[in-house]
């Protein structure tokens, strides 16, 4: 077993937080989004309307319930694991690429989780009910070729933030995440006020949903290039 | 004879203060050897050094020949478990015993079992909720069971009862019988280890203050005690490295070998002469007595 391999079964050895409680997130989301339809409907909502349809697809409890366990999935997956890797041996080289390898492994779980119960939510026309938890705008409105890469990439973003900003913890302690929250709240300011006034509408008009894949792509490698830069120079206490 | 560990003037500087300052050691191949020392003589850093978790400021360290740091296949030969190593969140026993083969290919299960039972260690608790000895436990698990040919123990016996202390010594040289590896052991319990060690490395304030074979050790010094009058007289031709005064009668630990011109001359003055222990030594040095005015009277110098 090479040493990314072994990172990477370091990190599944969890199968709970990583398998379990995701699926768990994901069942009380539901849950509520369907508390949240049924409010609707004794309020005085006519299921299957079209104002209850484009009402219903704008729920994003779905596309956002998970981003903050994600976030902190990623933060645990290098604070608190990180020093336990290098007493197994493991160098910093190989436990980037075993939690990058991990974090893809997971990305792919949910994504697969989603496409699933949204054909369950297609085949049962949302649910008996018409609830729409999968079958929403943020999600690609039914459709599994958006859906998949959208789960896949915007997990995958969170779980490397995550370790990134825990990478910055095990180099530089409580002060890490301080500055790199500010700088890049900073950086992402000072850009918006730079490219703010040439955004115009035939931009706007132009916008393609692969552009947000592209942008996902570089800051997943940002990220795990500066987790690992961080990790190098970290020492373990 | 190889040497299977090697710091050549290693310094590791933390901003401004110096936790080693150019030390220099060489642990041979095969070997047993403890690491003494006071509370933040080094002794973790040098450790953390040698199995790459860290980077000295300047100089070298070598683990059979080669650097360490993110070195896969060194690595892979080396186990070391600090004394507060922390765990993943949310991580049980059954968690670590089922990741440890992974990294190390001398991992031996049965070795891990039998230590686990022995050590009574409780599958249920997350490890976070052990308690000190279980903690010492699960690192002496690590440490014995991965094989690796350059095992360092980082305070082993911390929190551990005498029933686990005496297992663990007793399986220690069970296995490194049948499995000889270099070990580099830490301890502040020397007399319970004195017996394990053919090597010593004795660390003060960042640096290496003696570095010996354990018999060459054990002759370097000895302790004298008696009326404080005739002690003083008989100190009068030794380096001393630690005095201790109670009422009229005194104890000093000198450099020097207990020959029979040192037993005639204590016979002459009527003081009791004894070699120093490797604990005598620890506690000599780790004093500061012998970096500074060698009387301090009334004091546990």
């Amino acid at each position: 077993m090479n040493g990314i391999q072994a990172a990477t079964r370091l990190h599944l050895t969890k199968k709970n937080m990583t398998f379990g409680v995701p699926v768990q997130i994901v069942g009380l989301v539901a849950v509520i989004s369907a508390l949240i339809a049924l409010i609707i409907w004794r309020a005085g909502g006519t299921p299957g309307s079209a104002e209850w349809i484009t009402g219903a697809r704008s729920n994003g409890g779905m596309a956002f319930g998970l981003l903050g366990f994600l976030v902190y999935l990623g933060v645990q997956s290098i604070a608190t694991t990180f020093p336990f890797a290098l007493t197994l041996g493991s160098t910093r080289k190989a436990f980037v690429g075993g939690t990058l390898v991990w974090a893809a492994v997971t990305s792919a779980y949910l994504a697969v989780i989603y496409a699933v119960l949204l054909l369950v939510e297609l085949a049962t026309d949302h649910w008996f009910a018409s609830v729409y938890i999968f079958d929403v705008y943020y999600l690609g409105t039914g459709d599994l070729l958006i859906l998949l890469p959208t789960v896949f990439l915007g997990s995958l973003s969170a779980l490397t933030i995550g370790a990134l900003f825990g990478a910055s913890w095990a180099r530089f302690g409580n002060r890490g995440p301080v500055f790199l929250g500010a700088g890049l709240a900073i950086g992402l300011l000072g850009l918006l006020a730079l490219v703010l006034p040439s955004i115009t509408g035939s931009v706007l008009d132009g916008f393609r949903l692969w552009w947000l894949a592209v942008a996902a792509v570089v800051i997943i490698a940002v990220s795990a290039v500066m987790t690992l830069l961080l990790l190098r120079s970290a020492v373990v206490r | 004879m190889t040497q299977a560990i090697e710091l050549q003037s290693v310094t590791r500087r933390f901003r401004n203060d110096n936790a080693l300052e150019d030390v220099t050691l060489a642990v041979p191949d095969g070997a047993i050897c403890g690491l003494l020392g006071r509370n933040g003589a080094g002794k973790t850093t040098v450790m953390s050094l040698i199995s790459g978790q860290d980077r000295p400021t300047t100089g070298r360290v070598l683990v059979d020949g080669d650097d360490p740091f993110e070195n896969e296949a060194v690595l892979s030969s080396i186990s070391f478990v600090r004394d507060n190593q922390r765990y993943p969140d949310d991580y049980f026993l059954h968690h670590v015993l089922s990741i440890a083969p992974a990294f190390a290919p001398h991992w031996d299960g049965e070795l891990a079992a039998e230590l686990v039972e022995g050590f009574r260690l409780p599958r249920k608790p997350a490890i976070r909720k052990f308690s000190r000895g279980q903690l010492s436990a699960v690192a002496i698990v690590l440490g014995l069971a991965s094989r690796a040919p350059v095992t360092l123990l980082d305070e082993p016996y911390l929190g551990l009862d005498a029933t686990a202390r005496g297992l663990f010594h007793d399986l220690l040289l069970r296995d490194l019988g049948r499995h000889p590896r270099t070990l580099l052991l830490s301890t502040h319990l020397i007399d319970e280890s004195d017996s394990l060690f053919d090597h010593v490395v004795l660390m003060d304030r960042g640096r290496v203050v003696l570095r010996a074979e354990a018999e060459e050790a054990r002759r370097v010094a000895m302790c004298v005690s008696g009326v404080a009058d005739a002690v003083q007289a008989f100190c009068a031709d030794y380096p001393v490295l630690r005095s201790h005064s109670i009422g009229g009668l005194r104890t000093s630990t000198v450099t020097g070998r207990l020959d029979d011109d040192a037993r005639s001359r204590a016979a002459t003055l009527g003081v009791q002469l004894k070699g120093a222990s490797l604990q005598d030594l620890a506690v000599a040095y780790g004093s500061g007595d012998s970096l500074q005015d060698s009387s301090k009277e009334g004091i546990s110098a």
